[in-house]
């Protein structure tokens, strides 16, 4: 069930020149700085280390990954060229493509190894590499991983921006977190980190380009970098990062709000980009407390939200109402499994569930956060419905970013919890699913049988016994109310009309962009 | 004086230990660590307590307090996780952009708020006085980060006279220091100015009406001496213990405003710290902020002396 939402309608009477950039009509041209915006500095720049979006805004410039994700998310070779996997799927053997260091040094396998070793140590998604035994660097174009255990979902892992998984020269290898010099083989190179000001890139003319492609394509395909310079400026506060693309001081915002969106879609020196869907909107349930503890409770709150109007308001109208645990026209995309227990808005059934459960009054945490907008509004009018049309005794706890984060990795002092699940979506199904199993478990209960589709999804050979298995999961978390989809949120992006062939990604990616 | 600054600074040892302290007992107890800043949402608690194991965050209390103030004696106020730098080096690249913010908000404030509450005593009661009070209550009123986002919107956006935002060092380029502090200084300094123009007219009127104003006067001095010379030194004491306090009003004030701005400067440093829980950063940032208070404080003390005889600090 998609709906159009109401800024879509908006934007598109803007004018089509915004949805056909990447039509590049004009010449390409060389030169020039491109200034782009960013609510944020990076929590670090060691792109192996972080999971931060602002990190991965600037670290998919610097550093690229043995295979990557491309326009559609699908996995595909970067540094590689491709892969052999053993018939009994324990040995994956890449072979790589030419490529050099912003330092000067070809890449070899000894690099791919050395990186590798560092990631299982110190990355930040270090559990992808939990079965791999070894890693080997039989010849210099040729690094072999071998695993415990077939592990169909290897590459899924390694091709993830979520934290890189950046191949770096072999001295950088034996180097803790947050501690290595910033030397990868992509387009642009480090040059300059002001804290709380920017970061500089230069572009890397040595830069090998993968021939194997035509254009970018996604964090892969033949990458170009036109431009002399990135500057990733740091601007916290949204009105002012808007009045700067308006008045040409930056090229790129890569987060405008709806409100200042509407009123710059009417600036011909700018077009602004939507880009849907961008997360998921979700209620995590916390099952291991009070009346939480009972599905039909559970059951209740899934069947009284009025999802549409709390997704709507925290989202300024920019959302799509979906039921699916992973977007629609992906390979796991399981069809109407549990669409009937979505957006019920059934008063009367509540009601009925609710009494069924002997809920006595007890009171219920909702727990948000006012550090990003959607967290809050979710929580804002999530706590409202359940009152008015359950009465339910409920409570609106909105703290910080670092606090929520923190409160609802113990079981203790909060139910329900207002979430975007933004890059696990776009990975695929393994990081949505394995954010309710174990060891990540949101729930805090674990749920055998979650827990035994999970584990197909994570090891069945066959694609058809995977997708079967995402089906499953699906059905549970519907059944089991292991948390609540609201819809999908999008976000909205702007550049200047003079920047020449920019679209939108999971990452403002200024290769192959140019200025006019 | 020597004496009187030596027990003065001495005195605000304990003052600068019992911040650093709550300080750090404090942040101790806030919950979340920088470690769910790297790990991301998607983290379990294994992930939380591997990263916390990497940086030390899993000390026990007394460990990392003993191992603060041992590090602190040495002068040395801990390693940033977040920006890779000392606290020290972060605060020192730092402190010039937000003292300079400060300094020239101050002079402004100054400058204004005492030339306009001057003249409104000097205009009691006529639409001078009337025009140039409802003014300064209304800089009184607006909060500065409003009052930034509007002069964003009028002077860089409509006018294109000035940047929106952003900080260019003063040694690579006086006029672009210049352009790019305006907007802020005069935002964080508006409020200041109301309150300084105000305070400065209660207090002109009030020597105004002390018999040795109507002495001068009556000896035939000129106007300009009468209140330059006679009431300003009398007027300036009450001001200057309002300057102090602007001061520390400012540097709060600054705190926001290198927000709006991006400018970045101390302020932003610790908002950025707490936001991430980079916990040195906080410590060092907010044991500065208590140091510049204190000396502000000890700057004042010291301005009664010059600027009114009968103080004295050395009997």
């Amino acid at each position: 069930m998609i709906t159009r939402r109401r800024f879509h309608a908006a934007v598109a009477g803007a004018g089509a020149a915004a949805t056909v950039v990447g039509a590049p009509a004009i010449a390409q041209k060389k030169g020039g700085e491109a200034i782009v915006a960013q609510q944020s500095p990076p929590p670090s720049l060691d792109a192996q280390t972080t999971s931060a979006q602002h990190a991965r805004n600037i670290t998919t410039h610097i550093w690229e990954t043995l295979y990557a994700r491309d326009e559609a998310g699908n996995v595909v070779p970067d540094l590689a060229e491709g892969v052999n996997i053993s018939p009994d799927g324990m040995t994956y053997s890449f072979k790589l493509r030419k490529a050099k260091f912003h330092n000067g040094k070809d890449m070899t396998s000894a690099d791919v190894r050395a990186s590798m070793e560092r990631y299982k140590k110190v990355g930040n998604s270090s559990a992808v590499l939990r079965d791999v035994v070894a890693f080997e660097a039989p010849s210099p174009d040729t690094f072999v991983m071998k695993l415990s255990k077939p592990v169909p979902s290897l590459l899924d892992g390694i091709s993830s921006p979520r934290a890189p998984f950046a191949i770096m020269p072999e001295e950088q290898g034996g180097k803790e977190a947050n501690k290595i010099d910033y030397i990868g083989t992509g387009p642009f190179q480090f040059a300059e980190y002001r804290p709380d000001s920017h970061v500089l890139l230069r572009r890397f003319d040595g830069y090998v380009a993968n021939t194997a492609y035509k254009e970018r394509d996604g964090f892969a395909g033949r990458k170009t970098a036109h431009l002399d310079s990135v500057r990733i400026r740091f601007m916290p506060e949204a009105g002012a990062r808007a009045a700067a693309l308006e008045a040409g001081e930056i090229h790129v915002n890569e987060l405008i709000p709806t409100p200042a969106a509407q009123r710059l879609k009417a600036n011909r020196n700018i077009r602004i980009h939507e880009m849907m869907p961008w997360a998921f909107q979700v209620i995590i349930m916390n099952h291991s407390q009070g009346p939480m503890q009972n599905l039909k409770f559970r059951q209740a709150i899934q069947a009284v939200l009025d999802y549409e109007e709390i997704i709507a308001i925290a989202n300024d109208g920019l959302y799509r109402m979906t039921h699916g645990w992973q977007h629609p026209g992906g390979t796991y995309f399981a069809g109407d499994i549990g669409k009937e227990l979505y957006n019920q808005k059934n008063v009367a059934k509540a009601k009925q569930l609710l009494a069924e459960s002997g809920y006595r009054g007890e009171e219920i945490v909702f727990l948000g956060d006012s550090t990003i907008a959607n967290h809050k509004g979710v929580t804002e009018v999530g706590t409202e419905q359940l009152r008015r049309l359950l009465g339910i005794n409920v409570r609106a706890h909105i703290v910080d970013w670092p606090t929520a984060s923190s409160m609802r990795l113990k079981p203790e002092g909060w139910h329900l919890w207002a979430l975007g699940m933004g890059i696990e979506p776009y990975e695929g199904p393994f990081n949505v699913a394995g954010f309710f199993a174990k060891p990540q478990m949101q729930t805090h209960v674990e749920d055998p049988i979650l827990e035994e589709a999970f584990g197909r999804l994570q090891s069945s050979p066959q694609l058809a016994d995977r997708q079967k298995a995402m089906a499953d999961l699906q059905r549970r978390m519907y059944d089991n109310v292991t948390a609540i989809k609201l819809g999908d949120f999008g976000i909205i992006q702007g550049a200047r009309a003079n920047v020449e062939n920019f679209k939108p990604y999971r990452a403002p990616r200024m290769w192959d962009v140019w200025l006019a | 004086m020597i004496r009187f600054l030596a027990n003065r600074l001495i005195a605000a040892l304990p003052v600068l230990f019992i911040v650093s302290l709550l300080t750090f007992v404090l942040i101790y107890f806030v919950p979340g660590d920088v470690s769910a800043e790297l790990a991301g949402p998607g983290a379990s608690a294994a992930d939380i307590a591997r990263i916390r194991s990497v940086y030390g965050l899993d000390s026990p209390f007394h460990e990392r307090l003993l191992g603060w103030y041992a590090a602190l004696a040495q002068g040395d106020l801990g390693q940033s996780v977040l920006l890779r730098r000392s606290v020290t080096e972060a605060i020192l690249e730092r402190l010039p952009v937000t003292l300079s913010l400060t300094a020239l908000a101050l002079v402004l404030a100054i400058a204004v708020g005492v030339a306009t509450g001057i003249l409104a005593a000097m205009r009691v009661n006529t639409w001078v006085d009337q025009a140039t009070m409802t003014v300064a209550l209304a800089g009184l009123s607006l909060p500065d980060f409003w009052l930034g986002l509007v002069m964003i919107y009028l002077f860089a956006v409509q006018l294109g006279w000035l940047p929106t935002g952003g900080y260019v060092p003063l040694t690579e380029n006086p006029v672009g220091w210049l352009r790019s502090m305006a907007m802020p200084a005069l935002a964080l300094a508006l409020t200041q100015i109301g309150l300084l123009a105000r305070m400065t007219r209660a207090s002109m009127l009030d020597v105004l009406r002390q018999d040795f104003m109507r002495t001068a006067r009556a000896k035939g001095l000129p106007n300009r001496v009468v209140i330059f010379k006679h009431a300003l030194a009398n007027v300036m004491i009450p001001v200057i213990t309002v300057i102090g306090l602007s001061v520390g009003i400012l540097l709060g004030g600054a705190i926001v405003i290198e927000q709006v701005f991006s400018i970045p400067g101390v302020g932003r440093l610790i908002i950025g710290g707490i936001l991430r829980r980079d916990f040195p950063v906080i410590q060092g940032g907010l044991l500065l902020t208590a140091t510049v208070f204190v000396l502000v404080n000890l700057a004042v003390d010291i301005l009664y002396a010059v600027v009114d005889p009968r103080v004295r600090y050395d009997r």
